[in-house]
């Protein structure tokens, strides 16, 4: 069953949770005069403090409804929330986990993966919107002049053929086709991409996810971004989630003109 | 009739208003010797140079602020536009100055004579002026970016042509003349996306070092706000008197700083405490020489006997 979907309110089953992969999406509600109140909470598998056994059956302590630790969000008279997947705020800095130099004049095709949050709306106003293991950051670029991005770790994975697996369904991941071109005259170490998912839908049928394809050229100027239109999908595939720009905006190539340290030429 | 005898006999009818005139304000009073068809001319053409001027800089100034707007930042462009109104400013008053048939070189040279005298009581601010520009063309800052001038650093409130306008952390407004700050070393805070945080620890000499950068670095990793990219950097900065210097650097994204340092501290010693790994403080061991009886270095038997066993 996909999580993707409108959800009733937890009213009488106390706290609802949503499992992802190892992390957890708690969700519950609150009454507040003639509304509610949903409050959402995720727990992360490293967040073991709160966590206490009870013989073999794992149990779960959440801290009371009240506490700063829950995002709380009125939303009236609604019956309901949805669950939906999405870039995080930031651009998404994949560090590859094994890098590799592109020689000079190729282009090779292939795919990263990058970590989706799981964004809550009520009445299509967004509640929360909460990355599913604990955010850190990272500098894509120099320190004078490179993009602060949320980090993230990923397989590079070197084929054309579309990604159906399911090794590669984790609901918590997203695909993206990729297309690496060096039109410099020496060879490119390549070991970070970054991601601007705010130009990016989600397509995907149940937990596989992916979205356009990315083109990345790196030239003796620098590194540039950019759409490299629709890569195939998997069969039956709709869109989840479209880009939070505009479409104008959306197809403006994204130009860092920054050396990454370890992409140098 | 002879028409020369009718103008003749008409010019004392079409006179005799003038004549009224002058008989209420005769020709050799006050008011008489100012109000002629001249200085009625005269007073015409300064209005005139006075509206067409301030239309004319007006115009000049309203598209200066636009182009400002667009191409350049709002303290260049402000600088700009307060020069270019001064120039029009000074453009109206040499035109209606010309216009009332001012002896505009009598004038200058008397300005050149005041203005000397003006410009040494006025050096701090014409220097303040200059400075100015030069603040502006270096580009070291803007408006909005936090700045460290000697021991006072803000948020940079306004940039004048006089001086630079500081909002300190604890909402104080502090003006810096631009002369000072042409003068002084100008830290800028703000100006770059990561800025690292410098942590000094000093160690006791019996910790095991390798395993406190461990710890150090762990600590780092677990802190969300720490950038993974560039890495932290830790560097021993030699044997104090106390203990072993250690340099331990973390960068963050600049606008979350202040929030890591706080967190990079409370972890560190949370941690280190945890772990059992000492801060040195400054201090001295004092190793007592075992006294033997009869070398001398102890209290004479005479003192001996006196003191209590």
């Amino acid at each position: 069953m996909t999580i993707w979907k409108h959800w009733t309110l937890p009213k009488n089953e106390g706290t609802r949770l949503h499992e992802l992969g190892t992390s957890k999406i708690c969700v519950a509600v609150d009454t507040a005069g003639e509304g509610d109140i949903l409050a959402a909470m995720p727990i992360y598998p490293s967040t073991a403090a709160g966590t206490r056994t009870t013989g073999k059956k794992p149990g779960i302590s959440l801290p009371p409804l009240t506490d700063s630790a829950w995002t709380r969000f009125y939303i009236g008279t609604d019956d309901g929330y949805k669950l939906s997947p999405a870039y995080p705020p930031l651009p998404v800095c994949v560090h590859l986990r094994e890098s590799f130099f592109l020689p000079p004049g190729t282009t090779l095709e292939g795919w990263i993966f990058s970590r989706i949050q799981v964004r809550i709306t009520a009445n299509e106003a967004e509640v929360a919107s909460f990355p599913l293991q604990r955010p850190f950051k990272t500098l894509y670029g120099t320190p004078d002049a490179g993009v602060v991005c949320r980090y993230d770790e990923a397989e590079f994975l070197a084929s054309r053929e579309p990604i159906v697996s399911s090794f590669n369904a984790h609901p918590g991941y997203v695909a993206h086709p990729v297309r690496l071109r060096n039109t410099s005259s020496d060879p490119v170490l390549v070991s970070d991409l970054c991601i601007y998912g705010e130009q990016l839908s989600i397509f995907g049928v149940e937990s596989i996810m992916q979205s356009e394809r990315l083109l990345f050229i790196f030239s003796s100027s620098g590194v540039r971004m950019s759409l490299d239109g629709q890569a195939p999908l998997p069969p039956g595939a709709t869109t989840i989630a479209r880009p939070l720009v505009s479409g104008e905006e959306r197809f403006i190539v994204r130009s860092f003109e920054l050396f990454k340290t370890m992409t140098r030429i | 009739m002879d028409p020369i005898a009718t103008v003749v006999e008409s010019a004392p009818q079409v006179a005799e208003p003038s004549s009224r005139f002058w008989e209420i304000f005769p020709s050799n009073s006050l008011f008489g010797q100012l109000f002629t068809i001249d200085t009625a001319i005269k007073i015409a053409r300064v209005a005139l140079a006075l509206v067409l001027g301030l239309l004319f800089v007006g115009l000049v100034i309203t598209v200066l602020k636009k182009m400002t707007s667009r191409r350049m930042d709002a303290r260049t462009g402000g600088l700009v536009v307060k020069v270019a109104q001064y120039l029009g400013f000074a453009f109206i008053l040499i035109n209606t100055l010309d216009a009332a048939k001012v002896n505009l070189s009598a004038l200058l040279g008397a300005a050149g004579i005041a203005g000397i005298a003006i410009g040494f009581a006025a050096q701090t601010s014409v220097s303040n002026f200059i400075s100015g520009f030069f603040i502006v063309s270096e580009k070291t800052f803007a408006q909005g970016d936090v700045i460290k001038v000697g021991d006072t650093s803000g948020l940079v409130f306004s940039i004048d042509a006089m001086s630079v306008k500081l909002r300190t952390f604890d909402n104080q407004l502090i003006r810096i003349p631009n002369e000072t700050l042409i003068k002084s070393n100008v830290s800028n805070i703000t100006r770059f996306p990561v800025r690292r945080l410098n942590i000094d620890i000093l160690f006791t000499y019996d910790t095991d070092i390798e395993r406190a950068v461990d710890v150090l670095m762990d600590v780092a990793a677990n802190c969300q706000n720490a950038l993974k990219n560039p890495p932290p950097v830790f560097m021993v900065k030699g044997f104090s008197e106390s203990g072993i210097g250690l340099f331990f650097g973390v960068w963050f994204a600049t606008n979350e700083w202040f929030d890591g340092n706080n967190d990079m501290y409370v972890a560190i010693k949370k941690r280190l405490d945890a772990e059992g790994i000492e801060f040195a403080y400054p201090t001295m061991t004092i190793y007592p020489n075992a006294v033997k009886p009869g070398t001398g270095s102890g209290p004479s038997p005479r003192l001996r006997k006196k003191l209590p066993s």
